[in-house]
C-alpha cells in the first residue's frame, strides 16, 4: 500500500530524514518509535504534504501512485488520513460542518455523491457514540476549548467518519488517560484493523501498544529505520531505551 | 460638487479616506441601470435611482419626503432632501427596505428616522450601481425605542460615502450592521451620541476589499449619561492591493458613570500586498467604567489551512470557510433572519469571487 524508498526531507534547510525506507501492506498496523526529535513527525507531516516540509530525494509510492506529486486533499481523497499531535483549533467553524466539509470534498474528488445534512449527522452521531464523545461537542467549533484528551478523542471520530485506506497516527497516545488511552485504542482497531487498510501509528511509548497491536514495529533514530522487527521489539525497546537498541 | 469643497486628507479623521475614488467616481460616465430585487419581507419599499425615487416601483408605508434637518459635516450637509420615517410611541412597524441605485456621477440623498418612546423600527438599506452615491442619516431614538438597521454595500464600481449622526436616548438600542462586499470604495462616517442613561449602541460590520479599492469606517461614540453600553465590531478583509481602514473611537463623559465599552476592530489579510488600518481610540473622564478594545491584524492560519486540506478539503475552498468564519460573527448580530442570510450570501459570493 505505502512504498517510502531512501526518503530525504529537510525544513528550512535543515535535514531532517536522510534516507528512509519503509514498506506497509496492506491489512498491516506498524509502529514507529523512537526518541525526540528523531524525526517520527516529520515523517507524518511529509505523508500528509505539509507546506514547509521539503522532500529533497527519494520517492514515496501509496497504490501505485506518486504521493509527493499530490496536493494534501488529493491524497485525503486517495485515502491518507493524518491524526495530528496536535489537533488545530478552529474558532468560527463547527465541528459538524468541518467534517462534514471534508467528507463531501473527498466524495467529490472520487465522483461520489455528497451526504445530506441528515445523512451526514446520523453517521457523526453514531461515530461520536462509539468513541464515547458527547454529541453536543460536534455543535462547538472544531478543538476549541477541547482538553488534550477531548482533541484526540476527535481526531479518532473524524477517522471513523472519512474511513480512510491508510492512517498515520502521530502520537495519538498523548494527552490520553487510561480511560480514553482504551476508548481510543478501541477505536482504532475497530476502524482500521480491515484486510484492506493499515497504519502506520507513531509513538513514543509502549502504553498504546497494549490496546493496538503492532504487526511490525520500526525504531527511528536521527531521521533513519535503524531496527525493524515484531510487536517484541516495542518490549525491548520499553525496557532498554532508545539509546541501547536504537544505535 | 467641486473637488475644492472635500475634506483634505491631511486631517486626521480622514487620514484613509480615499478621495481620489469619490471624485471619479462623481466624474463616473452613465451606466446602464441595474436591476435589484428587494428581499422577501413585508413592509415598505422604496427604490432610488441616483437619489430620486422610483415611485412606480416602490410602495411607501409609513414613509414621508421632505427637508432633513441639515449636518455641518463635509461630506453629510451635501444631503438635505430625503425620506422620513417616524414611529409614533408604543408602534411595531414593519422592515423598511431601501435599494439604491447608481447610474453614474454624483447623488444626494438624506434620510431621517425618528422613533418615539418605546418604538420599534427595522430599516434595510442595499447599495447597487456605479457613481457617487452620498447619504446623510439623521437618527433619533425616544425612551425605550429600538431600530434595527442592515446596509449592504454592493455597489460593483464607484463611491459610496455614509454620514450618520445618532441620538439614542434613555434605555433606547440601536444596531446598526454594515457590509461592504462591492467593488466600489466607500467610507461609512458616524457619530452616536448615547444622550439618556442606560441607552444601548451597537455598530459593526465587515469591510472587504479586493483589488485596489479602499472601504473605511470612522465612527465616534459618545457616551454622554450613565449606565450606556456600546459595541463596535468591525472586521476587515483585505486581498491583493486593496486598503480596509476602520477607525473606532469611544469618548465617555465626566459623569457617564459604569459605561461598558467594547471595540474589536480585526483585520485579515489575505495577500500581503494589501493593507488594513486599525485605529481604536478611548477618551474617557469618568473613572468607573469598563472599556474594553482590541486591535489585531493577521493572516489565515496556515496550521488551520493545512488541518483542513488533510482532510480533503482544497486550499481555496478552506481559505472561504475560515475566511467566513471570521467575519461571520459580526453578520450573526443580524436579527432578522431573512436579511442575516442575504448579507452572508453576499460576504460568499465576495469570498468566491477573491480567493
Amino acid at each position: 500500500m505505502l512504498k517510502i524508498e531512501n526518503l530525504h526531507a529537510e525544513i528550512d534547510g535543515k535535514p531532517i530524514l536522510k534516507g528512509l525506507s519503509l514498506t506497509v501492506n496492506a491489512g498491516e498496523i506498524h509502529a514507529i518509535m523512537g526518541p525526540n526529535g528523531a524525526g517520527k513527525s516529520t515523517l507524518g507531516y511529509v505523508l500528509g504534504g505539509r507546506p514547509g516540509y521539503e522532500v529533497t530525494e527519494g520517492s514515496i509510492t501509496f497504490d501505485g501512485q506518486d504521493l509527493l506529486e499530490m496536493e494534501p486533499h488529493e491524497r485525503a481523497a486517495a485515502g491518507v488520513f493524518l491524526g495530528f499531535q496536535y489537533p488545530v483549533e478552529i474558532p468560527g467553524v463547527s465541528n459538524v460542518q468541518f467534517l462534514r466539509e471534508s467528507l463531501n470534498a473527498q466524495r467529490g474528488q472520487r465522483d461520489e455523491k455528497p451526504l445530506s445534512g441528515a445523512e451526514f449527522l446520523k453517521l457523526a452521531r453514531a461515530e461520536a457514540a462509539r468513541l464515547e464523545m458527547d454529541a453536543e461537542m460536534l455543535k462547538r467549533p472544531v478543538n476549541v476549548g477541547f482538553s488534550g484528551g477531548e482533541k484526540k478523542r476527535n481526531e479518532m471520530v473524524q477517522m471513523g467518519i472519512i474511513s480512510p485506506k491508510f492512517a498515520i497516527l502521530d502520537e495519538t497516545d498523548s494527552g490520553l488517560d487510561i480511560d480514553a488511552l482504551r476508548i481510543v485504542g478501541d477505536g482504532i482497531n475497530r476502524i482500521m484493523r480491515q484486510p484492506d487498510k493499515s497504519v502506520l501509528l507513531i509513538t513514543h511509548y509502549q502504553r498504546l501498544l497494549d490496546y493496538v497491536k503492532p504487526d511490525v514495529v520500526h525504531v527511528l533514530a536521527d531521521g533513519r529505520i535503524t531496527r525493524t522487527g515484531g510487536p517484541e521489539l516495542a518490549q525491548q525497546l520499553e525496557r532498554e531505551g532508545y539509546a541501547e537498541v536504537a544505535a | 460638487m467641486s473637488v475644492l469643497e472635500l475634506p483634505s486628507t491631511r486631517a486626521e479623521a480622514w487620514r484613509w479616506a480615499d478621495l481620489g475614488a469619490l471624485s471619479a467616481a462623481a466624474a463616473m460616465a452613465p451606466v446602464v441601470r441595474t436591476e435589484h430585487e428587494f428581499l422577501d419581507l413585508p413592509g415598505a419599499r422604496l427604490l432610488f435611482v441616483d437619489g430620486v425615487l422610483d415611485e412606480a416601483a416602490s410602495t411607501l408605508g409609513a414613509v414621508t419626503f421632505g427637508e432633513v434637518a441639515g449636518s455641518d459635516h463635509a461630506l453629510g450637509r451635501h444631503a438635505r432632501a430625503g425620506w422620513s420615517l417616524r414611529l409614533d410611541s408604543r408602534t411595531a412597524a414593519d422592515p423598511v427596505q431601501i435599494v439604491h441605485v447608481a447610474t453614474g456621477a454624483e447623488n444626494h440623498l438624506a434620510a431621517e428616522i425618528v422613533l418615539a418612546d418605546d418604538a420599534v423600527g427595522e430599516v434595510v438599506e442595499t447599495f447597487v450601481g456605479a457613481g457617487w452615491a452620498n447619504r446623510y442619516t439623521r437618527t433619533t431614538l425616544g425612551r425605550g425605542a429600538r431600530l434595527m438597521r442592515s446596509v449592504r454595500l454592493l455597489q460593483p464600481a464607484g463611491f459610496v460615502s455614509l454620514r450618520e449622526e445618532a441620538d439614542i436616548g434613555e434605555a433606547a438600542s440601536l444596531v446598526t450592521t454594515f457590509l461592504g462586499a462591492g467593488g466600489q470604495g466607500s467610507r461609512i462616517d458616524a457619530q452616536l451620541n448615547l444622550t439618556g442613561e442606560g441607552a444601548f449602541a451597537e455598530y459593526g460590520g465587515a469591510l472587504l476589499t479586493s483589488d485596489t479599492q479602499a472601504q473605511e469606517c470612522a465612527v465616534r461614540v459618545n457616551h454622554a449619561q450613565p449606565n450606556g453600553s456600546s459595541r463596535q465590531v468591525w472586521r476587515a478583509v483585505a486581498a491583493y492591493r486593496s486598503r480596509a481602514s476602520l477607525a473606532a473611537a469611544v469618548e465617555v463623559a465626566r459623569h457617564a458613570q459604569k459605561t461598558d465599552g467594547e471595540q474589536s476592530l480585526r483585520g485579515l489579510l489575505l495577500h500581503r500586498t494589501a493593507t488594513v488600518n486599525l485605529k481604536p481610540e478611548l477618551e474617557i473622564f469618568a473613572d468607573d467604567v469598563k472599556c474594553a478594545h482590541g486591535a489585531t491584524v493577521g493572516e489565515l492560519d496556515q496550521r488551520a489551512l493545512f488541518y483542513m486540506q488533510s482532510r480533503g478539503i482544497p486550499r481555496s475552498r478552506a481559505q472561504a470557510i475560515l475566511t467566513h468564519a471570521f467575519v461571520a460573527d459580526v453578520l450573526e448580530r443580524i436579527g432578522n433572519e431573512t436579511v442575516r442570510a442575504a448579507f452572508e450570501g453576499d460576504a460568499d459570493a465576495w469570498l468566491d469571487a477573491a480567493l
